[in-house]
């Protein structure tokens, strides 16, 4: 019975659902909207949750793949020798593996704290929820899907919502940050797309042999391309048919692609300007979303396409991978260290830590792989939790900017007591999440690349120094006497938080949490990068 | 004997965690009792402690559980306990000193709306410091090594609305960062040098203790030193100390349990921990000795000219963690660990027995002080004890430790024994001008006359510290080496008399020296200090080391900022910009060329940014 739901297209497709819901109901009842979007964004939390926990494939348990055919376009083939048929076929297809899945989980949970975030939302509830709603429609589709053509689609559904987002609830300067946002990602999404289409014009054809000859069918499915870019697919004759082979070159113009495409995404310096003035005019709560999950589409991508269908051109590329993940560390820290403003501390901060993620990826092996992953997820919840207070604290103070803050530990020490844990948590200290994610990066890249793990580690002390400079100008000192009123969080701001770090210390603690199922996904990868053979 | 209470050692650091955790769920509701929740914590972890002791006393065995904590493909990180009898013993420091502070504390910060929060930090400290040392591997050891390290800048900023707390609170954390950076990469190193990515003690004592092992000298020195870099930071040695005397902004308590008895010796037991792999270098052997000497005769400089009575108790607690070091550096566990075990107690006294004259005279220049003694007979009778020890005036125990020491210098290298020397008479001498100043002659100030002893519940542990100070050396004498043997297994050697007639000298002149300028007045004190006005001007200034490292990193690096973030505005965003705009010329240019060509259009832009990555790529560092 269980078996025959569909999870993963539930998951997806339930904000949308919302969305349509959301259009028929009357603008005025900010509640009801409230608990509408409430309610849609907490089923495919409690799905994912079930996933995660159901996700045992090791033990032979079920696989959640779902595959359909949705259009098929017939191509011409004059002129074709022993072809029996051509299509372009676009195909519904869903799964979920160790890679997705703790970035599902993410995505559920930062969506749900987002949403508790945006009672601070003040104008136009009803479009800002049926964007909410878009937007988390996309994220899942991106990490859920298994056809480049959808992955593509979905990646463009969380533009648009995000654009809205950020242009119309956002502070003084939106316009010109949404239009920022707009075209470095419209560029990032160009490139990737035209990777894609080489891919799926040269490696997704798939051949069955029939009585005119072969059957031919071109698609976007990861499994395809995977398969043929390893030399481990179609066993057809047309397999060695050059036409079907990418080239050297061609391999290598797809890869930087699909690098550039995901290094905006991530952001990779020196790709990450656009991403400063995001956070700095954002909605609060849409930063959650937006360093939470959305940049991590680029840390997923990275590793999806670039890692796993081109391991060897990584193999080549992994020094210069590594040294532009050590420069975004240190640059994203010094950078941190002189900011006046804590949200661009916060956002050089992300600078900082998705370098991490890109050592990780560099280090070729499984742990820099689950120390890439875990610190993509590490980095989500905390950011999470840092622009959960950032926007808390904005709601009373009317500013975010180190100096004009001081001493609030007098007046909210709840609040200061959570900010603390999360900068600690940001800066990497044990027992918080954020220590295992870069310590594995760290643990993986030394194994081949050691005067540069160590470059990368003094990080590790600078992020210490923004973290403190930062934290503790808001929260110790003096305060100022125009603070003295300010409240103490309500609880519908405080149940985000002390959730958030009840995660991030769960996490810390026990780690396997999230490693067990990533495990048995990269054991294939890394054997790939041993060997260097493609897929 | 067979081991019962070893296999609950777990419970020593769980039990103050537990407390740590009440006192943050239920938060200020508590107040007193909270108090009493975390000192009723401690008293469980002191007591299951000293059960543990006793067994091992007794003749059990080694005891050690562990779990898998992370697994991968190619390797296992686990987490575990090891029970020996150096763990044991340091749980009895630790536990002694927490229990005795958390009740002084009762009287010290009863006053103070945030007690709870203070005694829910200390629980947290206590449990991360038992973790930290019942650790079987060294990424345990390391992620409780940052804990104790976060508890210490808790502590020390607890006073948060005062910007000196804030900022000595984040001092603290950021230079002992840069020893902890050390010892992560001594961490990443072990992990790829060590067979089967194994970072347990007892794994690292067989690879290290067999001469040519599977790892070459070179990585060994490196390790090691790794090693030292992080126990630098934590036990405040030069040229990483800075941060110790500013952490004295923290309440005196905790000054007394984390920045005297238990956390900076932690870098002490750390190098005890690995010590396996420091004898296999002689080089990194030579280093912590020559570390340990110059911070130990360095920092009793320094204290001679310091007027701020828990600045020259931190100064000096500076040097007797030299001292350690040079104990473990000239190859001596034994006399290292043993100056830990004492230290530990006569120094928390010291503390405890300043903070109980701050709490009489709310101030903590010594100058406004004097005439205490009469008004506070046993505060001034225990910090004369205390005094007298650290003093290493025979039979105290800081006596029997010191002794220990210099007589293993003078074996090894009779200059870091003459360095060892001359730092007992400059100790003598700064305790005994801190003991006159304070408690001998007249008030200064008229409020201080009417000063009165502290509570009981403060003056119990001072008393009970003071009969430890008394006593605890006698574990260890030359004629009796009771306590190495139990520590390594192996009967101490001593060098004879020399050592202990020198020491002894140089501390009763100290003393005398400082009976002769501070009470009696015979040397005046005044003209001495101006004859020589630049020597006294640099050790108030403490060498102009924090302005050194304030003009060479943190202004450097803020500079460093500046520049960079102009950069990041102009050429970084720039470049992009540019990149974006001339892919936009060429598209356009294309399209009036071949119109209806999109992918011109996306070519150049694709074009123009492969170029970028290829000029990035070219300069490849290998």
């Amino acid at each position: 019975m269980l078996e025959a739901i569909p999870v993963l297209s539930l998951i997806t497709w339930i904000p949308l659902a919302g969305a349509l819901l959301m259009i028929l109901l009357p603008t005025r009842n900010a509640r009801a909207l409230r608990w509408v979007a409430g309610l849609f964004t907490a089923v495919p939390l409690v799905l994912a949750i079930w996933l995660y926990a159901e996700y045992k494939p090791a033990i032979g348990g079920r696989p959640y793949e779902e595959a359909y055919t949705w259009l098929t376009v017939p191509l011409s083939r004059a002129g074709a020798e022993g072809i029996a048929s051509l299509e372009l076929a676009f195909d519904y297809l869903m799964g979920v593996d160790g890679l997705s899945l703790p970035l599902t989980l993410l995505t559920g949970i930062v969506s749900m704290m987002a949403l508790l975030a945006s009672v601070h939302i003040r104008k136009r509830w009803k479009t800002f929820y049926v964007l909410f709603l878009l937007l988390q429609t996309g994220m899942y589709g991106v990490f859920l899907t298994r056809d480049v053509v959808w992955f593509f689609i979905f990646f463009e559904l969380t533009l648009i919502p995000a654009f809205f987002l950020i242009g119309i609830w956002g502070l003084e300067g939106r316009e010109k940050a949404a239009n920022r946002f707009l075209v470095y990602n419209g560029v990032g999404s160009a490139l990737m797309l035209l990777a894609f289409l080489m891919l799926v014009a040269t490696a997704g054809f798939t051949a069955t042999p029939g009585a005119g000859g072969d059957a031919l069918r071109f698609s976007g499915s990861y499994d395809v391309l995977l398969a043929n870019l390893s030399g481990s697919g179609s066993q057809s004759m047309l397999a060695s048919d050059p036409i079907f082979q990418l080239s050297d070159g061609m391999r290598w113009a797809a890869f930087v692609l699909l690098v550039i495409a995901f290094g905006i995404k991530l952001p990779m310096f020196p790709f990450h300007t656009w991403m400063l003035r995001v956070h700095a005019e954002a909605p609060p709560s849409i930063v959650m979303v937006h360093a939470g999950v959305l940049l991590k589409m680029g840390a997923y991508g990275l590793i999806r396409f670039a890692a796993q269908l081109f391991p060897a051109e990584l193999r080549e590329a992994a020094d210069v991978l590594a040294v532009l993940g050590v420069v975004g560390i240190l640059y994203g820290a010094v950078l941190a260290f002189v900011q006046k403003e804590f949200r661009l501390l916060l956002a050089y901060s992300s600078v900082s830590h998705m370098g991490i993620v890109l050592l990780g990826v560099a280090s070729l092996n499984d742990v820099g792989l689950t120390g890439a992953v875990f610190q993509a997820v590490s980095h989500g919840l905390i950011a999470a939790l840092l622009f959960l207070i950032v926007g808390s604290l904005y709601e009373r103070t009317g500013t975010t900017r180190i100096d004009e803050l001081g001493g609030l530990a007098k007046s909210v020490p709840f609040m200061s007591g959570i900010l603390l844990t999360a900068g600690l948590a940001n800066l990497g200290l044990p027992g918080l999440s954020g220590f295992v994610g870069e310590f594995l990066s760290f643990l993986g890249l030394f194994e081949s690349m050691k005067v540069l793990t160590v470059f990368g580690v003094l990080g590790v002390l600078l992020s210490a120094a923004y973290m403190l400079r930062g934290v503790m100008s808001i929260t110790f000192g003096p305060q100022s006497p125009r603070y003295d009123g300010i409240k103490e969080a309500r609880f519908v701001e405080a149940l985000p938080m002390v959730a958030l770090v009840a995660l991030i210390v769960l996490l810390g603690v026990y780690p396997s949490l999230l490693t067990g199922p990533m495990q048995p996904s990269f054991d294939p990868l890394v054997e790939a990068f041993k060997s260097g053979v493609g897929g | 004997m067979a081991t019962v209470f070893a296999a609950y050692a777990w419970l020593v650091p769980a039990l103050p965690l537990a407390a740590f955790a009440l006192l943050t769920a239920f938060g200020r509701s508590l107040r007193t009792t909270g108090a009493w929740v975390a000192i009723l914590a401690s008293l469980g972890s002191l007591a299951l402690a000293l059960l543990i002791a006793g067994e091992r006393l007794a003749g059990a065995e080694d005891y050690s559980q562990s779990f898998n904590w992370l697994a991968f493909g190619t390797a296992t990180l686990s987490v575990g306990i090891d029970v020996t009898n150096l763990t044991s013993l340091m749980m009895v420091v630790v536990t002694v000193v927490g229990f005795l502070v958390n009740v002084y504390s009762y009287g010290y910060m009863r006053d103070d709306e945030r007690m709870t929060v203070f005694y829910a930090y200390v629980s947290l400290f206590l449990a991360s410091m038992l973790g930290l040392v019942l650790a079987d591997n060294l990424l345990m050891l390391y992620i409780f090594w940052e804990l104790v390290g976060v508890c210490s800048f808790l502590l020390i900023g607890f006073w948060y609305h005062k910007p000196e707390a804030r900022d000595a609170a984040k001092k603290a954390f950021i230079v002992t960062r840069v020893g902890d950076l050390g010892l992560l990469i001594a961490v990443l190193l072990l992990f790829w040098y060590m067979p089967g990515h194994a970072l347990d003690f007892t794994s690292i004592g067989n690879v290290f203790g067999n001469d040519g092992g599977a790892i070459s000298a070179g990585i060994t020195t490196l390790i090691a030193l790794l090693i030292f870099l992080g126990a630098v930071g934590k036990s405040g040695q030069f040229p990483l100390h800075v941060w110790l005397p500013d952490a004295m902004e923290g309440p005196t308590p905790i000054s007394a349990l984390i920045h005297a008895a238990t956390m900076v010796a932690a870098g002490v037991f750390l190098v005890a921990r690995t010590f396996v792999i420091f004898e296999a270098s002689p080089a990194a052997m030579a280093t912590v000795a020559a570390i340990g000497a110059f911070t130990a005769i360095f920092a009793a400089t320094i204290a001679l000219a310091q007027n701020d009575i828990k600045r020259v108790l931190a100064y000096s607690t500076v040097s007797q963690l030299g001292y350690m070091m040079l104990g473990l550096g000239v190859g001596s566990v034994v006399a290292g660990m043993f100056h830990l075990f004492t230290h530990a107690f006569f120094k928390a006294l010291l503390f405890l027995a300043a903070g109980s004259v701050i709490h009489a005279v709310h101030t903590q220049d010594i100058r406004e002080m004097g005439g205490l003694g009469s008004r506070m007979k046993t505060t001034a009778w225990t910090f004369g004890i205390g005094a007298l020890a650290l003093a290493g005036i025979p039979p105290l125990a800081g006596f029997w430790s010191k002794d220990a020491i210099l007589a293993a210098a003078l074996e090894r290298n009779p200059l870091l024994f003459v360095v060892g020397a001359v730092t007992a008479f400059l100790t003598a001498l700064y305790m005994s001008r801190l003991f006159y100043m304070v408690f001998a002659g007249k008030p200064k100030d008229d409020s201080h006359a009417h000063a009165h002893e502290s509570p009981a519940v403060m003056t119990a542990p001072l008393v009970v510290l003071a009969a430890l100070s008394v006593i605890a050396g006698f574990v260890e004498t030359p004629w009796y080496g009771w306590f190495g043997e139990w520590l390594t297994g192996e009967a101490a050697h001593h060098a004879g008399y020399l050592a202990m007639i020198v020491a002894t000298a140089a501390g009763l002149l100290g003393l005398y020296l400082g009976w002769l300028i501070w009470q009696k007045g015979t040397i005046d004190r005044k003209a001495l200090a101006a004859r020589m006005p630049g020597l006294v001007r640099v050790l108030e200034r403490k060498y102009y080391i924090d302005e050194f490292y304030d003009l060479v990193f943190v202004r450097s690096l803020r500079r460093l900022g500046y520049v960079l973030r102009a950069i990041d505005g102009l050429v970084v965003d720039g470049a992009v910009r540019l990149v974006a705009v001339t892919a936009q010329a060429v598209g356009r240019l294309n399209t009036r060329m071949q119109s209806g060509q999109l992918q011109g259009y996306l070519l150049a832009a694709v074009f123009s940014v492969v170029i970028l990555v290829l000029a990035v790529a070219g300069r490849r560092l290998w």
